[in-house]
This record gives structure tokens, sequence and C-alpha cells, in this order.
């Protein structure tokens, strides 16, 4: 956001003043024998979001080690700090060479403070690159039409879940209206289960809520206004509507009474769902792997997906999708060994690469995946899945990747106070709107 | 025990004072022994100070009371930690959580030793040492300059270490991180080691001066007439005779590094330079609900401390008097 | 006669004020500019200073941690100075229970925190079975504002209780047993002798051990970032956990170190209070670690 970047350096020496850098004496920085992690070298020091779908990306760190001359060295940051942990280090002067990111606003403030690699280049000069992910997807990893990022993971749409042996149980099927939804939350809940597992620690889990609804009430055009900081922003009355609705699911117990207490990240919520005490869970398609690594039972065979249902008197389409396009990798402009880097990007786009992907469950965003899903322990779900993509008119990047830090952080905290009662829908918006 | 009672005697009680509440949890290996007769002052410390075991016969139900219910405050929780720890980890997600372990297993413990667990304490043990050696290095030369050489110069130099205990460590992170990024040291153990040593050098002056001002004038004196130099005092007089105050700094400062969690937090990211607490804080994420995976980390992690506290109690307990207020 | 140069504190001198007292002044600077950690910072004069003072969310933390303050000295400080007093005494099994009060001081915060995260947790941890035998409807003891509050103060009593206990129980051995001796002479009952005797001549170490608390609770941090990240919404927001929040989550750095700047003020200006109030040694107060 602030230009003068040329001068960062520069000024930083000036505040730290002559004391600190007396003691840059030799004697000190060399002491350390502790000092590990360095990123200079051979080594492309990698930050990668660490969940169960990170051992594809290990896998293939594996291979590439073997045979390149540079080493890629994974760094897997726990997911729930891995925004605020990757922001960090890319402020220090050794951040990552390589990193897992959401492309678009998740990148912009490196890419304004000179931190990124434009890749545009490398891209063109390379067909593998050029031609091998689907150009939509590209496209969300750039900005201002350069190219910063590189597809690396699935798509990752968010679908509505549901428990197959608790809905068989109570004969439901999967709610296409939202008055279908409130059946089905009644008839679980007085069986005593849940209807939605919802893992209230990571706020993440609940924007997604207000994601899908602002969308299917009012359309994709509101977020997107809000963006770009236009019209009526957060006071749209489709944002009010969506908060509205969310009260109503919470008061009317669709989320049981401790989600604010049970995590995502941690594996509550993913194993209340598993183990039935939950009957859906609306979740990024990375339930499907998260399952599989840690339920691989009931992934296989009790685990269900559908689209989120219609919501009466919304203008949005109903084959919109929110989530995130896909994740990119990204390369630091201080990054050592550009050539290596660059070759380790382009291992993204192998047919091996997309393979271990779709063995894990992911539908990567590369541009020969489709005749690949058969292979994938699940064609059906990632056919679906593909379709939901391909078919979707919009797909709105999750939110708090979308705007900047400075704006998501606390949009989290005011979703979480709505989530936990402390603010009423109106409240909500007029913080929202609050924000600057 | 000094420390509150003598009042305002300045850095002179803390030495006394440290040296005489460690007199309260006995050894491990005298425990089950009943204790019905007044034992004999234990060597030092007790400082020939008999008193009479009056206080023992006025049993006082209300803080006997209390005393069993803080038991129990105390030990369900280290209960349940202990047994999860040993539990596989579905009994530990069905189950009921404070029922013993039906098939007790060590692989937890495993788990945890097999993800990096060993470097994360060979890294803490290494700040560790790192940060007793600057602060003792730095705080006794300081501590024996205000105690032997009275002039402006030092006793202003006391009272900026004086000001800076009122600093709390975490207030400076955002711009240690400025600093520390600017030196090339972010994500190294140095980022941890630097600042966690210069917090811990207002105690460690406090407490040595405290120590170094027993010293008798007369020994100094004995040692002028030959000829000793200043740095001779030092490492031949002052040094050997301040060893309880060293100690206690020397325990205190370790346990800083030991227990340090922001400048960790903020200051290193990847695995290489990764510290205990910070570790911890990271298998939070990794094992997420695997919470025997959790629980063995978390009891592995009080191992070192709890081997500390069987070899040198007394240290450690002074220590902690110097370190309980973070 | 052999006095060491004073110029032998300077080594010292030197790295203290470049690794403590520099960031303290950097801190000060720097709560006057716009920050976002990827760009130089930008001087902005008092602007951060005059939306602190405005900052709902600001006052709101200050008001907890104000609150989390007082609850920790009320919970933590009669329940050490009862069981100081106890431990101080020569009952059989006391030092068995002694040596069992001491099992907290082996842990980290960190490591303490992580303990109760997962006894607390409302689906898998041991609080799911007490909630069962004592009808405790739905055990979401951290998603709930007060308990959440209650818990980050319990947990807190259950790190620093035994270190204050060590502290009362020094105290209380040097009370002079003739006191004692006197009052049950005039037959004074126990409960009397605690109010008249053992709790006036405790004044010092009720100071001490008070100072160590309030500056020891200021900067709770671990536990907050570990219990409950703040949440739920906003109610155990505490300024060390709003500081870090606003500076490493939305990198605001500007303001983080406006909100440290506070912090530390605030903390040097309540130690100083204290002190002053009861008429305590200077030097005492700061041989607290924090």
């Amino acid at each position: 956001m602030k230009p003068g970047v040329t001068h960062r350096t520069y000024s930083r020496r000036w505040i730290l003043g002559a004391g600190a850098a007396a003691l840059t004496a030799p004697g000190l920085t060399a002491c350390g024998g502790g000092g590990a992690g360095g990123s200079d070298g051979g080594e492309l020091t990698t930050y990668v979001y660490g969940d169960d779908a990170v051992k594809v990306q290990r896998s293939a760190v594996k291979r590439f080690n073997k045979s390149a001359d540079a080493k890629v060295k994974l760094e897997e940051v726990p997911g729930s700090d891995y925004v605020a942990k990757l922001r960090t280090a890319m402020g220090s002067p050794s951040g990552p060479d390589i990193f897992f990111n959401w492309g678009g606003g998740s990148i912009r403030p490196f890419q304004e403070a000179g931190r990124l690699t434009d890749l545009t280049d490398a891209v063109r000069a390379d067909p593998k690159l050029k031609n091998g992910f689907l150009p939509s997807v590209m496209k969300a990893g750039e900005l201002e039409g350069r190219n910063y990022g590189i597809p690396m993971r699935g798509m990752q749409p968010v679908i509505l879940f549901y428990n197959k042996s608790v809905f068989d149980k109570h004969s439901l099927t999967p709610p296409e209206t939202w008055d279908d939804l409130q059946q089905i939350i009644d008839t679980v809940r007085g069986k005593g289960i849940t209807p939605f597992a919802l893992g209230g620690v990571d706020v993440w889990t609940e924007l997604m809520w207000l994601e899908y609804l602002v969308d299917r009430i009012g359309g994709e055009k509101v977020f997107a206004r809000i963006q770009n900081d236009e019209g009526a922003r957060w006071e749209d009355p489709a944002v009010l509507k969506a908060a509205e609705q969310v009260k109503d699911l919470i008061d009317g117990g669709a989320f049981g009474k401790n989600f604010s207490s049970v995590g995502y990240d941690s594996g509550g919520a993913p194993a209340l769902f598993a183990q039935g005490k939950a009957a859906m869970h609306l979740m990024g398609s990375w339930e499907y792997p998260t399952q599989l690594g840690k339920h691989p039972e009931f992934a296989e065979k009790d685990l269900g997906w559908a689209v989120f249902p219609t919501v009466t008197g919304g203008t949005g389409d109903p084959r919109n999708v929110v989530g995130n396009p896909t994740n990119y990798w990204s390369v630091h402009a201080n990054v050592g060994n550009k050539d290596a880097a660059i070759a380790f990007l382009t291992e993204m786009a192998s047919d091996r690469y997309a393979k271990a992907l779709i063995a894990n469950g992911d539908v990567p965003a590369t541009a020969g995946a489709e005749k690949l899903l058969d292979s994938s322990p699940s064609p059906e779900f990632s056919k679906f899945q593909y379709k939901l993509v391909q078919d979707a008119p919009s797909f709105t990047l999750s939110w708090d990747q979308a705007l900047p830090s400075d704006l998501s952080a606390p949009m989290l905290t005011e979703i979480n106070k709505l989530f936990v009662g402390q603010s009423s829908p109106r409240q909500f918006v007029s913080a929202m709107q609050g924000l600057k | 025990m000094t420390t509150g009672t003598t009042g305002p005697t300045g850095p002179t009680s803390t030495a006394p004072a440290a040296a005489d509440v460690d007199k309260s949890p006995r050894p491990p290996g005298s425990r089950g022994r009943p204790d019905r007769t007044p034992r004999a002052p234990r060597g030092r410390g007790g400082g020939g100070r008999t008193r009479r075991p009056l206080l023992g016969r006025r049993v006082n139900p209300f803080a006997g009371a209390g005393s069993l219910i803080w038991l129990v405050v105390v030990l369900v929780p280290v209960y349940t930690m202990l047994s999860a720890s040993l539990m596989k980890q579905d009994q530990a997600l069905t189950g009921n959580p404070l029922a013993p372990p039906s098939n007790p297993t060590l692989d937890n413990y495993n788990t945890v030793l097999n993800s990096g667990f060993p470097r994360l304490i060979g890294n803490t043990a290494l700040v560790a040492v790192a940060v007793v050696a600057l602060v003792l290095a730095f705080s006794v030369p300081i501590a024996y300059v205000a105690v032997r050489t009275r002039d402006r110069w030092s006793g202003l130099a006391f009272r900026v270490f004086l000001l800076g205990v009122a600093i709390p460590a975490q207030a400076v992170v955002v711009p240690l991180y400025l600093i520390i990024g600017e030196l090339g040291l972010y994500d190294t153990l140095l980022a941890v080691i630097l600042p966690t040593a210069a917090f811990a050098m207002p105690v460690a002056v406090i407490v040595l001066t405290g120590t170094m001002r027993d010293i008798s004038e007369e020994l100094y004196e004995a040692m002028a007439l030959d000829g000793a130099s200043p740095m001779r005092m030092m490492l031949q007089l002052t040094v050997p005779l301040s060893r309880a105050g060293i100690s206690t700094v020397a325990i205190f400062a370790a346990l800083q590094a030991w227990n340090g969690f922001i400048f960790p937090l903020i200051l290193t990211q990847s695995e290489g330079p990764r510290v205990l607490t910070l570790g911890l804080f990271t298998f939070m994420g990794q094992f997420g609900i695997n919470i025997p995976a959790l629980l063995a980390a978390v009891v592995l992690s009080g191992v070192p401390i709890f081997a500390v506290y069987l070899v040198a109690r007394r240290a450690l307990i002074n220590g902690l008097m110097g370190a309980g207020g973070k | 006669m052999g006095r060491p140069h004073p110029a032998w504190v300077l080594p010292g001198v030197l790295f203290f004020a470049a690794f403590a007292l520099a960031p303290m002044v950097l801190a000060v600077y720097l709560s006057f500019c716009d920050w976002d950690g990827l760009s130089a910072p930008r001087f902005t004069g008092l602007d951060n200073w005059t939306t602190l003072l405005g900052d709902p969310q600001m006052h709101r933390a200050a008001g907890l941690t104000a609150l989390l303050v007082l609850a920790s000295w009320a919970f933590q400080t009669p329940a050490a100075l009862l069981l100081g007093v106890w431990a101080a005494g020569r009952q059989r099994n006391r030092a068995v229970l002694s040596a069992v009060f001491f099992i907290p001081l082996l842990l980290s915060s960190t490591a303490i925190a992580l303990l109760f995260h997962s006894v607390l947790d409302p689906n898998f941890g041991a609080v799911k079975q007490f909630g069962e035998w004592f009808g405790l409807g739905d055990q979401n003891v951290l998603g709930n504002s007060t308990s959440a509050f209650l818990a980050v103060v319990f947990v807190g009593g259950w790190q620093f209780i035994p270190f204050h206990t060590l502290i009362y129980q020094g105290g209380a051995r040097q009370i002079p047993e003739v006191l004692y001796q006197a009052a049950e002479v005039d037959g004074a009952g126990r409960v009397r002798q605690f109010f008249s005797i053992t709790l006036p001549q405790l004044r010092d170490t009720v100071t001490t051990s008070t100072v160590l608390m309030v500056v020891g609770t200021l900067t709770y941090f671990e536990t907050v970032l570990i219990l409950t990240k703040g949440g739920p919404g906003t109610d155990t927001t505490i300024l060390p956990y709003l500081m870090y929040h606003t500076g490493f989550q939305k990198f605001d750095l500007g303001y983080a170190s406006a909100i440290a700047t506070f912090l530390v003020l605030t903390a040097t200006g309540l130690a100083l209070l204290l002190v002053r109030f009861t008429g305590f040694g200077a030097m005492r107060s700061t041989r607290e670690g924090m």
C-alpha cells in the first residue's frame, strides 16, 4: 500500500540508531552456531500450509530434490497460523523463497512492497506453464495482468457435505432449497444430532456461511463491490439479510451449543462430523482429503456432498460457488536461485503431480485434469467438483483472502462476534461498514 | 524468608531471601517419611535459625481443608495429562477422558519423539546455555562495579537496570522484529537468545549486586595487599563468594529461556531454530485433537525441569523466585 | 586500591541498551508511525494515539485487563496465603503435599495452556465428563464469554499460585513464634490469631506478592492465545493479546506499538503506585522478572 519501497532499508537503518548497529559487530553474529534455517545458497526455503494435503507437496519436493541440483526445503506451517506467519516472515529480510498463497488479494501487499518475482516472462517462455493450467484459474493468480502465482493444489469450492448414514437413517435427502435445509435441521435436532459441524474456533469456517448466503441472496456483485470499495459496500441489504439468516440458524441450534470452542484445524469439527454427532458440514472441498486422512472409513463410505441450497427470493445465480479457485506458489523477489525455483514450479504442471493430487482426492487446476479424474479415490466426488466449478458463472475468492489483512483480521473478529451473539446482524453490518 | 518481610533494605535482601525459601518442599527422597519430630535445620540456608516447631502443633483446619481442595485441583489435570498421554487415540476421542487408559501405550511418546522433539530440546538447551552465559558475562562485571566502584556512572548504570525491569518483554516485540530483521538475525536462534538475555539482565544485576554486597571489605583489602588486579579480585574472590547469587541468576536466566514464548513466536519461523515452547504450540496445530500425543508432548516438555528439580531443587526454587513475575 | 574501572559496565550496558532500551525507544517512535511491516514506517504524528483514545476495542481490552488483574488477585492471593501459611507449618504429609503443589512450576505457561486447552475441549476433554457428572449443560467453557474469562483466570491461578505459595510460606516462617505464644496465653483462637498476628505480619509479603501478580497478569499472553485466541468474539482480548492481534494478525504495527507503549506505561505506573501506596522499598518491587 505505501510506496517508497526502495527507501526501506535505508530508513530502517536510520531508525535503528547507533546503539543496535554497533552490536552488529562480528563477535555477536558469528557466535551463533544455532542460526539455522537460512535461505541462502542452493536451498529454496518453501512455506506451505500444513494440513493433510501437504503430503502431495512433500513427495513432489522429494522427487525434485533427487533430480535437481538445488534443494527445496519445505516448511510446513500449521494452518491456523499460516497467514500471520507468512506475513511476518515476508516482512523480515529473510522471507521464504517460495510460498503457498491464495492469489489475488492475499499477495497484493507483497507485490506492492516489491517482494514478489514477476513470473510472466517465465510463464510465456515455457509452454508447460503457459498451457498447463486452466486459464481462469491461472488468471486468478495474476495482478494487473502480470503473473505472480502458479497453481499448486486442487480447486477448493465450498461444498455442503453430509453424513450419508445419518441421512439414510432418518430418510433425508440433501437440501435443494433453504426450506429443505430448515426441515433437515429440525429433523436431526429432534434426534439429538447437531445439524452442522462448525469449527468456530477458526473463524473462517463461520465466514463460509456468510459468503454463500450473501452470494445466493444478492449475487456475486455484492462482495465484488465491497472489495472494490464501491456502492453501499457492507450496507448492501443482502449482507444484512445474510447476517439475519445466520442468526436464525444459530438461534435455531443449527450448529449446536458449543461450536465456539470446537476447532477445524484441530480436527474437532471433522471428528464430530465423521462420528455422526453432526449431520452436515459446510466446508471447502479439502474436507474430503482431510477426512480421507483422519477418518478414512467415513470418507470412503459415508461422506456425501451437495451444492449449497438456493435461498428463496435471492437474486444470485444458484450455480455460483465460493471458496478458493486454488492455491498458488509465489516466488520471493530476493530468491537466491530463480531458475531452480521456476524449475520447481514447472513440476506443478506435470501429469505426475496432477495424479498425486487426484490420488489425494483433489481436483487439480491443470488443463488435462479432467481425463485423469478416474484415478481419484472417489471419481464421483472429483467429477462433481470439477463440474461444479466448470459450470459456475462466478467463483468468489474467500473474503479473508480477497481483502487485505488490515481489513480481513477485524472482519473475522466481527464475524465471530456475530456468531457468538455478541453483536446483532445490524451491529455487524455497521461494524463492518466502519472498518476502513 | 526475608524477601517480603525485611522491608526496604534494597537488593541485599534478595540473596538470603532466596536461600531461605527453598526450605519448603523437601527432597522427594524424604517424601513419605512421617515428620513428627522437628528436623534439624538442613545445612546452609538454615543459618542456625533454630525455631521451635510451634506452628506445627497449631493445626489449622481451614488451611488444612484448603490444601486438600488445592491438592485435587492440582492433581486432576495432572492425572488427566498422564493418563491421556498413555491412551490410544480412539479411546481418548470416544471414551471417558477421566477413565484410566484401557490399553496403556507409549506410542504417543514415540510420536512426539519422532516429530522433531529432540531438536526442540536441543535448541532450547542451546538457547538456555547461551542466555545464561551472556547474562553472567555481562551482569557480573556490572554488579561488581556497582559494589566496588561507587561513582556517578556505576550508580547511573544501576538505575538504568532498575528502569529496565519495568519493560515487559512483549511490549518490545514489534521493534525487535524490525531490529532483528535488520541485523540479519531473523529466524535464527540468536534472534531469541539476544533479547531474552537482555531482558534477564535487570534481575540478574540486582540479585548479583545484593550477593556481592555481603562480601566483606577486608577480603578485598587482603588481596589488594598482594597486589591483585581488579580482574583477579573479581575472578578469585567475588565470583567464588557469590556462588549462591550466580546460581540463582543462572537458573533464573535459564528458566526465562526455557519458558519464553513471544520472542520465538515472532522472531523465528522455520523448523531449524524452533524452541520447545513454540514447538508445543506447533504441535497443537499439528496434532489437533490427537490429545494423547499433545499431552505426551506436554509431559515431555516438563521432564528437563523435573530433572533439574531432582538434582538442584534449591537452585531451581531460587531461580523461580526470580522468574515468577513473568 | 584495586577498584574496577567504571567502564567495565560498558559491554553489559550497551548490550542491554541494544536489545531492551533501544527497542523500547523504537516502540515509542513507531507508535507515531503507520507501518504495515512490508514498507517503511511512515511518521503520522499523533494519529495512532488519537485512535487509541477513541477506540472502543481498546477501551474494552483495557477494561478486561483490569478485570483480569483484579480477578486474578482475588483468586490467587487468598489461596496462596492460606496454602503458604499452612505449608510453613510442620504437619505430617506437608512435605509430600508441598511437592505435589510444586508440579505446575515444572511446566511452562505454554505447556499449561495446552494442557487446559485439551482438558477443556467440550467434546473430547475431561470437562465433558465433569459436565456430565455435575449436570453442567453444554461444557462450552471456552466458548462462552464469562466462562472463557474465568478459565483464563483459573489457568493463571493454577500456574502461579504455587509460586506465590512459596513466597507466603517463606514469609510465614519469619513470624516470631513468641507472638503466637503470647496470643495463646491471652486465649486467642486460631482464627483470631490468623487475623491479628499472621495477616498483619505478612503485610510486606502481601505487597511483594501483589506487585508480582499484577505485573505478571498484565503480560498474560500465551494463556490467552492458546486457550481462547481472545474470543469468543473479543471477550478475552486483553491488552497483550490485542497488541499481538493488531501487530501480527492485522499488521498494523504502528498502532500495535501504541498499545505496547500504553501497556508499559500502565505496568510501570501500577507497579510504582502499589509500591508508593504501600510504602514499600523501591528496590524490592523490581525483582519480578516480568
